[in-house]
């Protein structure tokens, strides 16, 4: 933990340092222009967030300035008590309101956040684009039970501010279907979730493909595991079933699931969403961690051929192994596509600071923008174009040595 | 007097347990249908699957309950660090049981067994030493304060706990090593009692007997009854009060020491904030048996832990908090004082 810490300061050092060098030797510095950073950083959240973060601050790194702009963080956490928590969110919004120098923010991890987000930064026109979300209600017009609330109800006062660039859990729950069904070879498979907007939306997406397939997704139990950790009754009610699918995050417990399906005798693969794809994950399902699998809304970088380059500069700059997640050049991704947008923006602004508005239009038009993740575009509700599911499973890691030696392999990927 | 004054002033009265055993029924039932349980699922071995798990839930909030409740007793602190101390025995026995050799896969034989109970004194020890230091820092030079400040002082000796749980290890989930042997025994369909949840009630009940016996039959027993009824009192009959509130703390923390171990091995999982919602669960226990009653703790542990595992099991985990603390409402409203009263002879 310690170590960790040194090296989170370290590389903050670096920045700072590489920042001030840039600057001082820019030819006629404008000003600055910060991009916002809202991820859950801390407590059992930081293994998403951090990662995260650091595509954020390997993007700045290459890219200190924009046609005479110093281009600077600002980093807010949006986890209470270590978790993810929507009202704090909204509030680290409306700091990055009132800063006028905040043009746009990568961001949030959570779709729950996100919800309460969206019309704080609507109201100012302020860009955002989540490397994350993945819940589809956030900018598809869905009928109820489904969605509860409708894109537009975000978005009162102007046009679309938000854009993303993973894919949608319309497609994870059914990519992980499609695989647990043809792949596999399952037809009944139990049905859990978290309770919350992101693992519920995937536990009933999951459901419904399987269903559709000719599967039968039951037993089915939603937890609120902020008041229980005992899913013992259910799993042993489940044992009949070929698998159990349970959408949620670690840090809501989903993994520990896991581990007590071994003393419910209920010996099944284990499905989950891109929330279990964690170290933390592997911890906690602890001498369990045979046969499970979790999809990842987003292409796997280290899969793509193009990426490689990347990803071993990035390994340069930021060299401990908890530094590079899931999310990592996804979120590199969001903020060059951001940073191209406001580069874009200076030029409509005739190379003064730009609106705002002037960098959510040029957001908006992203069109085939050349990412580690590939071409992506976004449509009118803000989705991206480049829809890819990665499906993991558990497998011993090649040269990663320590008491786990374990860590989520690519297995498969699933285009829609 | 109205006819609520007259049931309640009666609550001593079988009349009264019965209207409140009337009302909570009307209540569950209620529940059950606002919630849109679904009652018939799983049939016979789910029922008695979740009992199981309700009694484990509730051994574990039962021994925490415990702690609050002979404090409170004692000195009429709610002490809100005691979530956390329960927290801290789970802590201290980690690396000890690595200590020991006792790791996960191995064959669970009667040295492993011999060594785990070393473990579990150590622990208890350890953690009796703390929470008997947290009196004497931060609640005995308040004690003769208003009642707010120690309540104060108890709110931020819980943070300063957390906090250095949070430094030592981390915020993360730690993993328990799942030492006990994972044998179980078919009761029918795929109902299951295991090894597992036989230690943990075991253990429970093996702790509240001793401590019962404990403080009615021993003389040190005797001192905390003298003490919880007239404390000036005990003091001019030669009873040293210094002595018995301290040694009141280290027995709380013993049982929550335990509660905190038979978790790490039932859950194979333990945070920093663990003890936050434990504790505030096991606080109601207590409450809910009457505050300052031994058995009444050991009742209202039991009966939140089955009340906890029929409403996840059957209905929606989101509203069992919800559902308990409706149902402590009633019972404090027919019952001010609990289900067994808080009468000053009962107090530890």
């Amino acid at each position: 933990m310690i170590g960790r810490r040194g090296l989170a300061l370290g590389a903050g050092a670096i920045i700072a340092l590489a920042a001030c060098g840039s600057s001082g030797g820019g030819s006629s510095n404008k000003g600055t222009i910060k991009i916002g950073v809202e991820l859950p950083e801390s407590g059992k959240e930081a293994s998403n967030g951090i990662p995260t973060l650091n595509g954020v601050k390997y993007a700045v790194q290459k890219q200190t300035t924009i046609k005479g702009f110093t281009i600077e963080i600002n980093n807010l956490d949006d986890a209470v008590n270590g978790v993810h928590d929507a009202q704090k969110g909204a509030q680290n919004v409306q700091q990055f309101v009132s800063d006028s120098k905040v043009l746009g923010f990568v961001g949030p991890f959570n779709s729950a956040v996100a919800q309460a987000e969206i019309p704080v930064a609507n109201a100012a026109h302020l860009t955002m684009i989540s490397p994350a979300n993945t819940n589809e209600c956030l900018t598809k017009d869905l009928p109820a039970p489904e969605c509860t609330f409708k894109p537009a109800d975000l978005r009162p006062s102007g046009p679309n501010n938000y854009f993303r660039v993973a894919a949608t859990d319309d497609f994870q729950g059914p990519a992980m279907a499609d695989y647990a069904y043809d792949t596999l070879g399952l037809k009944k498979v139990a049905v859990a979730s978290d309770n919350e907007t992101y693992g519920k939306g995937i536990a009933d997406s999951f459901s419904r493909e399987l269903t559709k397939k000719g599967g039968d997704p039951t037993p089915r139990q939603d937890f609120d595991t902020k008041t229980t950790n005992s899913f013992k009754p259910f799993e042993s009610s489940a044992t009949a079933a070929g698998g159990l699918y349970f959408g949620g995050t670690d840090s809501n417990k989903v993994c520990i699931a896991r581990q007590q399906m071994k003393s419910a005798g209920f010996n099944a693969p284990f499905f989950g969403g891109d929330g279990i794809v964690t170290a933390q994950c592997i911890t906690d399902a602890a001498d369990n961690v045979d046969n499970m699998y979790g999809t990842v809304a987003a292409a796997d970088a280290t899969q793509i051929p193009d990426a490689k380059s990347t990803i071993d500069d990035f390994k340069k700059n930021f060299s401990a192994t908890t530094d590079f997640g899931a999310y990592t050049m996804p979120a590199y991704d969001c903020a060059n596509i951001l940073l191209d947008g406001i580069s874009k923006a200076i030029d409509d602004a005739g190379g003064n600071m730009p609106t705002r508005e002037q960098v959510r239009a040029r957001v908006a038009q992203t069109k085939d923008f050349p990412g580690v993740l590939g071409k992506t575009s976004f449509d009118s509700n803000g989705d991206t174009s480049n829809k890819i599911i990665s499906i993991y499973t558990i497998g011993a890691a090649p040269g990663l040595t320590g008491s786990t030696p374990k860590d989520w392999i690519w297995k498969a990927q699933v285009k829609f | 007097m109205n006819p609520l004054t007259r049931l309640r002033s009666s609550q001593s009265g079988a009349l009264g347990i019965l209207l409140l055993f009337g009302v909570v029924l009307v209540a569950l039932a209620v529940s059950v249908k606002l919630q849109q349980c679904n009652v018939t699922q799983g049939g016979l071995p789910f029922f008695v699957n979740i009992a199981i798990q309700g009694l484990a839930n509730g051994a574990i909030y039962a021994l925490i309950a415990l702690g609050y409740t002979m404090v409170y007793g004692i000195i009429e602190l709610i002490n809100f660090a005691h979530g956390d101390v329960f927290t801290l025995g789970a802590f201290f026995s980690l690396p000890l049981l690595g200590l020991f050799g006792l790791t996960e896969g191995k064959e669970f034989t009667i040295v492993t067994a011999l060594l785990l109970l070393l473990v579990l004194v150590i622990v208890m020890a350890l953690t009796g030493g703390v929470n008997v230091l947290i009196e004497r820092v931060a609640y005995r030079p308040l004690r003769n304060s208003p009642r707010l400040a120690p309540l104060i002082t108890a709110v931020g000796m819980s943070f300063i706990l957390e906090g250095i749980m949070f430094l030592w290890r981390g915020p993360f989930n730690l993993h328990y090593p799942d030492i006990l042997p994972a044998t179980r025994v078919n009761l029918l369909g795929n109902a299951y009692v295991g090894i597992k949840d036989m230690v943990v009630v075991g253990v429970a009940i093996v702790l509240v007997i001793a401590l019962s016996l404990f403080v009615n039959r021993s003389k040190l027993g005797k001192a905390m009854r003298a003490t919880a009824q007239d404390r000036d009192a005990s003091q001019l009959m030669g009873i040293d009060i210094n002595r018995t509130i301290a040694a009141t703390f280290f027995i709380g923390a013993v049982l929550a020491a335990a509660g905190g171990i038979i978790y790490g091995l039932y859950f194979n999982s333990v945070d920093f904030q663990l003890g936050f919602s434990a504790g505030l669960v096991a606080f109601t226990a207590a409450v809910f048996g009457g505050i300052g009653n031994i058995q009444g703790a050991a009742l209202g542990g039991l009966i939140i832990g089955m009340l906890q595992a029929y409403n996840d099991g059957y209905c929606s985990s989101a509203w069992t908090r919800v559902l308990i603390f409706g149902i402590l409402i009633l019972v404090l409203v027919f019952r001010p004082s609990g289900l067994l009263g808080s009468r000053l002879g009962d107090k530890a």
